[in-house]
C-alpha cells in the first residue's frame, strides 16, 4: 500500500499494516480485562518481584506469546506452500525469507530456550530444597534481558524490517554488502541481549546447584531434572559466550566496516564454526532439559524409581560433553576435508549411544509400573518414538557421504523438527501440566488435555513426517514456492493440513488455561502423588516454602516417607536463604537496553549515548541498594554483643 | 548444617557465581585470540611488526600488573580491618590502572591518526575489538574502584568486604587477560 506523506511517498506492505491493525484490536481488549479485572495489584506483584516461581511462570508466559507468533509464521509459510505456484498474500521472495528467519530465530532463542530456562525456575529450587535461586536480583535481570532482546527481535516486523538471512546468519550474506539496512541488526542486538540473560541464568542455575542443596541430598541423590539443569548449565556457559563474541564481530562487520566474515580479506566460514560451536550445544541445551522433565514425569506416573539412574546421570554427562565436539556435522559440505569430516562424523554418532540408553531407560522405568495415564504422561509416552525418529535420521544426517544429498533439503527439515520439537516443545507441554498446580496452585482439565495432545502430535506427524519424503525427493529448504512437475505437491499440502491441525490443538490448550483459570478448581496439595521434593510443599508454595528445611538420605525420599508414613526429618540449624526483595531496577535495565539497542539498530549515536549512559546507570544504583544491607548490619550488630 | 555466619555463606554463593561468570569471560576472550589468531598475519598491509612499539607495550604492562600486586596491600586491610590500608590499595591501583589506560589510548590514537582504523584490514579489526575489550573491561574497574571507595563509608564492613573481593577477583582476571595478550598480540611481533 502506498501512503503520502509529507508530500514523499512510502510503500508500506498489507501484512505489516494488517500486523498494526491487530495490534490497535489488541491493546484496548487487553486493557479492558486488566481494568474490569483489577489485575492492577497482580501486574505490579510479578513485574517486580524475584521469587523463582513467579519469575519462571513469566517466562513461560512470555515464550508462550512468541510461541504463538512463531507459529503464525509458521501457518503464512505453510499456507503459501499448500499447492504449486501458490500466491498466498504477500508471502513470496524477500517476504518469504523475513518469515522462516523470524520463525527459526524465534522458535530456538525466545521459546524454546526460555521456556526451558522457566521451567527450571519453577522447578528446580523446589527439587533440591532451595527456598531460592542463588541470586534473586540477577534472576530477575535475566528475565528482563531475554523480554527485551525478545521484543526488539519482536518489533522488527512492525517496522518492515524483519531479519531475512536465515536463523543460522550464514556470511556473507549477513553482512551489510549483501543485506543491508536495519533488518539483520536487529536479530543481531535481539539476540545480544537474550543471550546475556541466558548466560545470568545459567549461571544462577549453576551456583543454586552446587551451593543451595538440602541438607543430605548430595549429587547422587538429586532428582534427574536438576541434574539436566547442571549439565545445561555448563553447555550454555561455554556456548552463548561464543555466540555474543560471533554476534560482536558480525557488528563490527555491519556498523564499522570491518570484513571478519566478507569477501577476498575475510573467512564467510569462520562464521559458520563460530555459529555452529554455539549453534551445536544449544540444540542439547534444549534437549537436555526436557530429557530430565521426561524421566521425573515418567518416574512418578509408572509410581517406580527411575531405572539406571546413574547410566542416566552418566548418559547426560556423555551428551553434554560430545555436544562441544560435533559441531562441524553442519558443515560437511563446505569442503574442509576427508579426515575432519569423519572425525565429527564418528562423534556425531557417537551421541546416539547414550541417548540409546536413555531411551532404554525410559522404557524399562515403565515395565511393571503401576502407569496412570494422565495428560503429562501422555505427552511423554508420545515424545519416546518420535525423538527416536528423530534420533535415527539424526544418524543418517550424521554420515557424511550421505549428508552430501540431504543437505539443505526438507530432509533436513523434518528432522530438527522431529528432535526440537519432539522432545523440547513435547516435553513443555508435558511439563506445563505437571508443574501447573506449582506455579498457579490450580490443575489444568485432563480431558481437554488429552485433546490437546492427541491433536498436536496426530498433526505434528502429518506435517513433518512427510517432509522427509519431499526431502528425499529433492525439494530443497527455504523455498517460497514449487511446481507441479517436481512431484511434492501432495506431502506439502498434508504437511499443510498438519500444520493447521496443530493450531487448533494450541486452542485446545489456550481453552484449557482459560478454563480452569475461571473455574477456580483448587490442585490442592500433592496432587500427583509425587516423588520428590516439590510435592512436599503446598500448591502454590509460599515465598520461602522450605522454612522446615529437610534432611534427605535417599532419592525419592518424600515417596518413601509417605509409603512409610514418617515424616521428613526437620534440620536443626540450616544455612541462610538467599536474601530477596522486590525492585524496580531489572525493569529500568530493560528499558536502558532497549533504547541502546535500538540506537545501534538504526545508527543513531545520540541514543546509543544516551542508553549507554542510563544502562550504566543502573550498575551505580545497584551498588548503593543492596538487599542485603540490613541482614548484614543486624548481623554485626549481634555479633559485637 | 550450618555453623558459619549468614554473611560468610552468602559470600561463598557469590564467590560460586562470579568465578563462573568469570569462566564465562575467559570464553569470550578465547574466541577474541582465536579470531586474532586467525586474521594476524593479514593478507595486505599494515603488519603487526610495523605498528607496535614496544615502549608504549612496555610501560602499559608495568602499569597493570603492579596494580595487581598494589591491591594486595586492600587485601590485607581487609583481613585487619583497617580501612586506611584499603583506601590506600585502592587509590593506588587506580592510579596505575589509569597510567595503563593513559598508554592504551595514546596506542589507538596514534594508530587512528596514521590512518589504521578498524575497516584498513582483518589484523587491525581483530586488534581493536580484542584489545578494545579488555580496555573497556579496564575502565569499568576503574569507575567500580570509585565506587568501591564510596561503598566503603555507607555499608556494612561484611557486606562491603565481600564487595571488594569480588573486585579483586575481577581486577586480577583482567590482568590475567592482559597477560595472555602480550604473549599473543604483541610480543611475537615486537622482536
Ligand atoms: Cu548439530
Amino acid at each position: 500500500m502506498e501512503f503520502s506523506f509529507n508530500g514523499k511517498s512510502v510503500f508500506v506492505p498489507t501484512d505489516v499494516i494488517a500486523g498494526w491493525l491487530s495490534v490497535l484490536i489488541i491493546t484496548p481488549i487487553v486493557l479492558y480485562i486488566i481494568i474490569k479485572n483489577r489485575y492492577w495489584s497482580t501486574i505490579l506483584d510479578y513485574t517486580t518481584t524475584t521469587n523463582h516461581r513467579k519469575i519462571g511462570t513469566l517466562y513461560i508466559l512470555f515464550s508462550m506469546l512468541f510461541f504463538l507468533r512463531a507459529g503464525v509464521d509458521a501457518l503464512f509459510m505453510r499456507t503459501q506452500l499448500l499447492t504449486p505456484e501458490n500466491e498466498f498474500w504477500v508471502f513470496q521472495g524477500e517476504k518469504y525469507n523475513e518469515l522462516f528467519t523470524t520463525h527459526g530465530t524465534m522458535m530456538i532463542f525466545f521459546v524454546a530456550t526460555p521456556i526451558l530456562i522457566g521451567l527450571m525456575n519453577v522447578a528446580v529450587p523446589l527439587q533440591i530444597g532451595a527456598n531460592d535461586l542463588a541470586f534473586p536480583y540477577l534472576n530477575l535481570v535475566g528475565f528482563y534481558l531475554f523480554l527485551t532482546g525478545g521484543t526488539i527481535f519482536f518489533l522488527a516486523f512492525f517496522f518492515n524490517a524483519a531479519p531475512n538471512m536465515g536463523w543460522t546468519a550464514y556470511a556473507p550474506l549477513s553482512t551489510d554488502s549483501y543485506t543491508p539496512g536495519p533488518n539483520n541488526n536487529f536479530y543481531i542486538f535481539g539476540l545480544q541481549v537474550s543471550g546475556l540473560g541466558t548466560i545470568f541464568a545459567a549461571i544462577n542455575m549453576m551456583a543454586t546447584i552446587i551451593r543451595l542443596r538440602a541438607p543430605g541430598l548430595t549429587l547422587s541423590r538429586m532428582p534427574l531434572f536438576p541434574w539436566a539443569t547442571l549439565i545445561t548449565s555448563f553447555l550454555i556457559l561455554i556456548a552463548f559466550p561464543v555466540l555474543a563474541i560471533a554476534l560482536l564481530l558480525l557488528q563490527f562487520d555491519r556498523l564499522y566496516d570491518a570484513t571478519f566474515f566478507l569477501g577476498e580479506l575475510g573467512h564467510p566460514v569462520y562464521w559458520q564454526h563460530l555459529f555452529w560451536i554455539f549453534g551445536h550445544p544449544e540444540v542439547y541445551i534444549i534437549a537436555l532439559p526436557a530429557f530430565g522433565i521426561f524421566s521425573d514425569i515418567i518416574s512418578n506416573f509408572s509410581r517406580k524409581n527411575v531405572f539406571g539412574y546413574t547410566s542416566m546421570v552418566i548418559s547426560l554427562t556423555l551428551i553434554g560433553l560430545l555436544a562441544l565436539m560435533v559441531w562441524v556435522h553442519h558443515m560437511f559440505t563446505v569442503g574442509l576435508g576427508a579426515f575432519s569430516n569423519t572425525f565429527f562424523a564418528i562423534t556425531s554418532m557417537l551421541i546416539a549411544v547414550p541417548t540409546g540408553i536413555k531411551v532404554f531407560n525410559w522404557l524399562f522405568t515403565m515395565r511393571r509400573g503401576v502407569i496412570s495415564m494422565k495428560a503429562p504422561m501422555m505427552f511423554a509416552l508420545g515424545f519416546i518414538p518420535t525423538f527416536v525418529m528423530g534420533g535415527v535420521t539424526g544418524v543418517m544426517l550424521s554420515s557424511a557421504a550421505a549428508d552430501m544429498q540431504f543437505h539443505d533439503s526438507y530432509f533436513v527439515v523434518a528432522h530438527l523438527h522431529y528432535v526440537i520439537i519432539g522432545s523440547t516443545i513435547l516435553a513443555a507441554f508435558a511439563a506445563i501440566y505437571y508443574w501447573y498446580p506449582i506455579m498457579t496452585g490450580k490443575i489444568l482439565d485432563d480431558t481437554l488435555g488429552k485433546w490437546h495432545f492427541w491433536l498436536f502430535l496426530i498433526g505434528f506427524h502429518l506435517t513433518f513426517f512427510l517432509q522427509h519424503l519431499a526431502g528425499l525427493d529433492g525439494m530443497p529448504r527455504r523455498v517460497y514456492e514449487y511446481t507441479q512437475e517436481d512431484g511434492v505437491w501432495s506431502y506439502n499440502f498434508i504437511s499443510s493440513i498438519g500444520a493447521y491441525l496443530m493450531a487448533v490443538s494450541m486452542l485446545f490448550f489456550l481453552w484449557n488455561i482459560i478454563k480452569t483459570h475461571r473455574s477456580g478448581a483448587k490442585a490442592g496439595d500433592d496432587p500427583w502423588d509425587g516423588r520428590t521434593l516439590e510435592w512436599s510443599v503446598p500448591s502454590p508454595p509460599p515465598e520461602h516454602p522450605f522454612e522446615r528445611m529437610p534432611v534427605i538420605d535417599r532419592r525419592d525420599m518424600f515417596w518413601w516417607s509417605k509409603i512409610n508414613n514418617k515424616p521428613l526429618p526437620v534440620a536443626k540449624n540450616p544455612r541462610p536463604s538467599p536474601i530477596a526483595r522486590r525492585t524496580f531496577q531489572p525493569m529500568f535495565l530493560a528499558g536502558s537496553l532497549f533504547i541502546l539497542s535500538f540506537g545501534f539498530i538504526y545508527g543513531w549515536v545520540w541514543v546509543q549515548i544516551l542508553g549507554g549512559i542510563l544502562s550504566l546507570s543502573t550498575f551505580v544504583i545497584r551498588a548503593f541498594s543492596d538487599e542485603r544491607t540490613e541482614a548484614y548490619k543486624r548481623e554485626e550488630e549481634e555479633n559485637e554483643q | 548444617m550450618s555453623s558459619k555466619l549468614m554473611s560468610e555463606e552468602l559470600f561463598a554463593d557469590k564467590k560460586t557465581g562470579f568465578f563462573i561468570y568469570l569462566f564465562v569471560e575467559a570464553i569470550m576472550f578465547t574466541t577474541l585470540f582465536a579470531t586474532y589468531l586467525i586474521y594476524t598475519p593479514p593478507q595486505t598491509g599494515p603488519y603487526p611488526g610495523e605498528l607496535f612499539e614496544w615502549q608504549t607495550t612496555l610501560f602499559a604492562s608495568l602499569f597493570l600488573i603492579s596494580s595487581s600486586g598494589t591491591l594486595l596491600l586492600s587485601e590485607k586491610g581487609l583481613k585487619e580491618r583497617k580501612m586506611k590500608l584499603i583506601v590506600a590499595g585502592v587509590v593506588i591501583t587506580f592510579l596505575l590502572g589509569a597510567g595503563f589506560m593513559y598508554f592504551e589510548i595514546e596506542e589507538f590514537r596514534k594508530f587512528i591518526t596514521d590512518g589504521h582504523v578498524v575497516s584498513t584490514n582483518n589484523f587491525l579489526s581483530a586488534y581493536y575489538v580484542l584489545v578494545g575489550l579488555h580496555a573497556v573491561h579496564v575502565t569499568f574497574g576503574l569507575g567500580w574502584m570509585i565506587v568501591l571507595l564510596v561503598q566503603g563509608r555507607l555499608l556494612p564492613f561484611n557486606l562491603f568486604k565481600e564487595k571488594h573481593k569480588i573486585f579483586n577477583y575481577y581486577w586480577h582476571f583482567v590482568d590475567a587477560i592482559w597477560i595472555i595478550i602480550l604473549l599473543v598480540v604483541y610480543i611475537p611481533y615486537l622482536f
